[in-house]
């Protein structure tokens, strides 16, 4: 159950770092690679989900007796009979590392921040993986988290809750819905018995979203 | 029964059981608010505390954990309703035949640092509680389930200053003994039991098998009665449930008595046959009373540091004498003090003093700003270093930990003003051997001052191991024989007193030369004589060399290892540079300034602005060698040349290159480098602030003066700003859908106000056309545009 992380993909860091892999010039990468150590060695990450029947309903899918309104969340969830709320977070150690840099070297404050972003990342693919083996012979879309297509944000407070999110793992959410410690995700991973239409995941949920070269030429980078 | 007559008796005291399962069992709904049973299902939550107290619980929780104003926001019940509902309804319960504790857990918010919530409104939160829960009479107050050490205080502050209850504070441990927010069991009993806590100890977090580590560390830090309240062993990953029964449960914890624990209970999965079964095993046995001695000490949230051995203070956070920190100061830029903090502990320091004492600023507000900066990235204790008591109890309350109180002299006036501030807050304090009748001469009358503090302390109820003595250093030029005087005091004091011993070194050589190697010849005698805390410049290897020497050969350092992990592959210096450092020769062929930031190379940057500096005017680097090259990059990155990542190292290079040239200009008015006032930052409710940081590097090397007031910041508080600092620019960033609506707010208050100045926004979620309909005067999609930006309102130069 405990996710320990060895390796961070680099090139995914420099993405997120607003720089494409093959254009990085040795130093930025050696930075991305020093940062990548850095919080692989520091940061716990801890996580934690449960798992629902669903209930589709005309305003949105119905979990754990909670509304999730939207249309894009119901769409996406078409064929699902249940779905797997989980949530994780890098912990504390993640924001204090950012922030210890940020005072006085802010190439590696971004590196950092970058390198925690692909590392949040990773351990939700991780999780994944740990949650479809629970279910074998299932079909599952790719995880959707608040803040994707019409999916509000304010959910997130109740999300953490169902989740006893922070008595569990320590997380959650300021009033204006951020999460923290910033380096986590809360997300729901749908689950059904018989196979569903593949799609591409959202730019929107993605860290390099700000700054990714593909988008803004109107692009996605493929990652799904 | 009071709870310190229960205390007296000699076997434990039984709490009760898990409430939240509880109320699960009897049919709370998923989605409906636990903390408002006392008013909507009363009948429950009775059957559920009766149930406790048959089965032997001496001090029942009453339903208050969560009754807080920001879980209940959304219930529209106030917090004081709810308390005192809870409070009564578990007062009927019992009946007279348990005791009935307010339980206050965590807000469910995360304090600053890692969250936004400000510590006072922390307390605020708790003493909502407080007042309702002592009123409702609550015979006592426990703080749990806390990771936060921050958060307990706060907690622990609301019930000392609002009421006159008992505190039992337990927090929630990992099984690698730390919090979720990284609080050690250590630094967590210092503090609370400087702070006035009755009890302390752990719950929920683990199951009883997994609390013996725990407690053993608690029992070294505390004298208080420890209270263990653990869940039902470990939780099952997804879902509820766990892993241990009830015998189970009671037998493991009847082991605890072998530790000395007093107080039993159980957290979440607990029921109350689990404590009725924790009675039964424990009937046959006797708590031990093992004496505790818990050694001097100080720590902040995450880091006790034991003064067992020599431990360095850093002194470099002092603007005496130096004249960047006074700019910095007078600018405000606490990441000056940040640097300095990093570079100190980087070099070894172990405690930092902070001192921003400096007549032209508000030092109270200032002091508070860089405690709290400082304590958001290291761990090392501080040393809190002013003489004014406003100044010390503002560091003493948002300080997280047990600091060090610098000083209190042998006046009356001083002592009464300070001690009683040193025992509230819990600090430790440094008493100087003078008083108003200035340093006495002798070792005699420097020793009746020593033992002057420290009955005092004692008389406010300080320990004996938290009274530090400082012997105060005469400077030799000018008294020579009043360095064999302060030796002799420092012997009397470790020996005759038994006290720990603080002394500031540097000054011993002040107006000699070969500085460095007295101090640190005079450094290695005060540690010979009994000196524990040398308040040094720890970057000067010379310095440390000599603590570590003195560890090495007094067998402190076991086995060498800490010598050897620092010179076992360094070549060290023998000789020491007599005066001050002097800078490094001009290298032959020193390449050209700009090359060097385009290249993003801090420190040869630096470097080389000090040699060009010989030849050419400071504003004439900054405009043309400095801005050219920043132009520069800013082209490439611009044009897909270079990236982020390698404009932002240029960036930090011309920075390297502006500190120089700031240094040269200080003291020269009129020759500033000042092109315009800009005010930067990031909305109310976002927390996002590394894009405007990187904005910040960026207008501060085009010589823009920039007023950073970080994130979560209040509408009011940018307009306030623009306005004193006459800001020509104001540039907001917010990184979430959710508070774009903030920054809407705030360009609507500069508008409403008339602040003259115009705004810039950026951030991941905007866009030019959100920019404009929100009254934005510009758009900047990233770092480089809000240069440009910057221009076209200041105009280029």
């Amino acid at each position: 159950m405990p996710i320990t992380l060895t390796q961070l993909n680099i090139d995914e860091i420099l993405r997120y770092m607003g720089c494409p892999p093959d254009k990085a010039d040795p130093s930025t990468r050696a930075l991305a690679e020093d940062c990548a150590g850095q919080v692989l060695r520091t940061v716990t990450p801890r996580w934690t989900y449960r798992i629902f029947d669903l209930g589709l309903e005309e305003k949105g899918v119905r979990m754990g007796g909670l509304l999730l309104t939207g249309e894009d969340l119901k769409a996406h969830l078409e064929g699902c009979g249940r779905a797997a709320l989980f949530c994780a977070t890098l912990g504390a150690g993640a924001d204090a590392l950012i922030r210890r840099a940020e005072s006085g070297d802010m190439a590696r404050a971004l590196a950092l921040d970058c390198a925690a972003a692909a590392a949040v990342e990773e351990v939700c693919d991780r999780i994944e993986l740990e949650l479809q083996a629970m279910f074998p012979g299932c079909f599952f879309p790719f995880r959707y988290s608040p803040g994707y297509g019409d999916l509000p944000l304010t959910l997130q407070r109740d999300l953490l809750t169902l989740l006893d999110a922070p008595r569990r793992v320590g997380l959650t959410a300021s009033a204006s819905n951020i999460l923290l410690p910033r380096k986590s995700v809360t997300a729901i991973l749908g689950i059904a018995q018989s196979p569903i239409e593949r799609k591409n995941r959202s730019c929107l949920g993605c860290p390099a979203h700000g700054g990714c070269q593909y988008r803004k030429s109107g692009g996605h980078c493929g990652i799904s | 029964m009071e709870f310190h007559e229960l205390l007296k008796a000699s076997g434990p005291i039984l709490l009760d059981g898990g409430m939240g399962s509880m109320l699960q069992a009897k049919g709370l709904a998923l989605g409906e608010y636990p903390e408002l049973a006392a008013l909507e299902h009363p009948d429950w939550l009775r059957e559920i505390h009766q149930a406790y107290v048959e089965a032997g619980s001496q001090i029942i929780y009453a339903n208050t954990f969560g009754a807080n104003r920001e879980k209940l926001s959304r219930t529209g019940k106030t917090a004081a309703e709810v308390v005192s509902a809870s409070v009564a309804l578990a007062r009927e319960a019992a009946g007279g035949r348990a005791l009935v504790a307010l339980d206050l857990g965590p807000i469910g918010q995360l304090l600053e640092p890692t969250g936004i919530l400000k510590f006072e409104e922390a307390v605020d939160i708790f003493k909502e509680m407080v007042l309702a829960g002592a009123a409702a009479g609550a015979d006592l107050a426990v703080i749990e389930t806390m990771t936060d050490l921050q958060e307990v205080r706060a907690a622990l502050l609301a019930v000392k200053e609002n009421s006159s209850l008992p505190v039992i504070a337990t927090m929630s441990y990992e099984e690698r003994g730390r919090t979720f927010l990284g609080c050690d069991p250590a630094s967590a009993a210092l503090t609370l039991e400087g702070m006035g806590a009755d009890a302390v100890g752990v719950n929920c977090s683990l199951g009883p098998r997994e609390m013996p580590p725990l407690v053993e560390e608690l029992t070294r830090w505390t004298t208080l009665p420890i209270a263990i309240k653990p869940n039902a062993g470990l939780p099952d990953p997804g879902g509820a449930g766990y892993d241990i029964t009830a015998e189970e449960f009671a037998q493991s914890m009847a082991d605890l008595a072998d530790l000395g624990v007093k107080l039993y209970g159980g957290c979440c999965g607990t029921t109350p046959e689990y404590i009725a079964r924790m009675k039964a095993a424990l009937a046959g046995r006797t708590i031990r009373d093992i004496p505790r001695k818990v050694p001097a000490a100080v720590c902040s949230g995450s880091c006790t540091v034991p003064i067992d051995r020599v431990r360095v203070i850093g002194e470099r956070i002092n603007p005496t004498g130096k004249k960047a920190m006074k700019e910095a100061l007078r600018r405000g830029d606490v990441d000056y003090m940040l640097n300095q903090a990093l570079e100190q502990t980087g070099a070894g320091a172990d405690i930092l003093d902070v001192n921003v004492g400096l007549p032209e600023i508000d030092e109270a507000e200032m002091m508070v700003r860089v405690v709290k900066a400082i304590q958001g990235i290291t761990d090392a204790p501080l040393q809190l270093d002013s003489t004014d008591p406003k100044v010390l109890e503002g560091a003493l309350r948002v300080y997280c930990g047990k600091a060090i109180v610098n000083s209190v002299n042998g006046d009356e006036e001083s002592l009464t003003a300070i001690l009683p501030l040193v025992k509230k807050y819990g600090a430790a304090v440094v008493g100087l051997t003078l008083d108003r009748n200035g340093i006495p001469k002798s070792t005699e009358e420097r020793m009746v001052i020593a033992r002057r503090i420290l009955d005092k302390a004692l008389s406010y109820g300080i320990r004996r191991e938290d009274v530090y003595i400082d012997c105060l250093t005469l400077t030799v030029s000018a008294e020579q024989a009043g360095a064999s005087q302060t030796l002799e005091a420092l012997r009397r004091v470790h020996a005759e007193l038994g006290l720990k011993t603080v002394l500031g070194v540097s000054n011993i050589s002040f107006g000699l030369p070969a500085r460095p190697l007295v101090n640190q010849n005079f450094l290695t005698m005060a540690m010979t004589c009994g000196l524990d805390l040398p308040i040094i410049n720890p970057n000067l290897e010379s310095m440390m060399a000599a603590v570590r020497s003195y560890h090495l050969l007094m067998n402190i350092d076991r086995d060498a290892r800490d010598f050897i992990a620092a010179y076992g592959d360094a070549k060290v210096s023998t000789t020491i540079t007599a005066g001050n450092a002097v800078p490094a020769p001009a290298e032959a062929g020193v390449r050209d300034l700009g090359k060097l930031v385009e290249a993003g190379l801090k420190n040869e940057a630096g470097q080389a602005t000090r040699l060009l500096l010989a030849e050419r005017e400071p504003m004439d680097i900054v405009d043309n060698v400095l801005i050219p090259a920043l132009d520069r990059v800013g082209a490439d990155f611009e044009t897909g040349r270079v990236f982020l990542p390698q404009l932002i190292q240029s960036a930090g290079a011309a920075q390297a290159a502006f500190e120089v040239i700031r240094e040269k200009l200080s003291g020269q008015p009129g020759r500033e480098t000042d092109k315009g006032a800009i005010v930067l930052a990031t909305v109310k409710g976002d927390i996002h602030d590394i894009g405007k940081n990187i904005v910040k590097v960026l207008l501060e090397n085009y010589g823009y003066t920039v007023i950073d007031l970080g994130k979560d910041v209040d509408p009011a508080a940018v307009a306030e700003a623009a306005r004193k600092h006459k800001a020509g620019l104001v540039g907001l960033s917010a990184l979430m859908t959710t508070t774009l609506k903030s920054m809407e707010e705030t360009i609507a208050l500069l508008h409403r106000e008339q602040v003259p100045c115009k705004t810039v926004v950026g951030g991941a979620v905007l866009t030019p056309e959100y920019a404009a309909q929100i009254g934005a005067d510009f758009y900047a999609k990233d770092a480089k545009e809000s240069v440009d930006v910057a221009r076209r309102v200041f105009g280029t130069t």
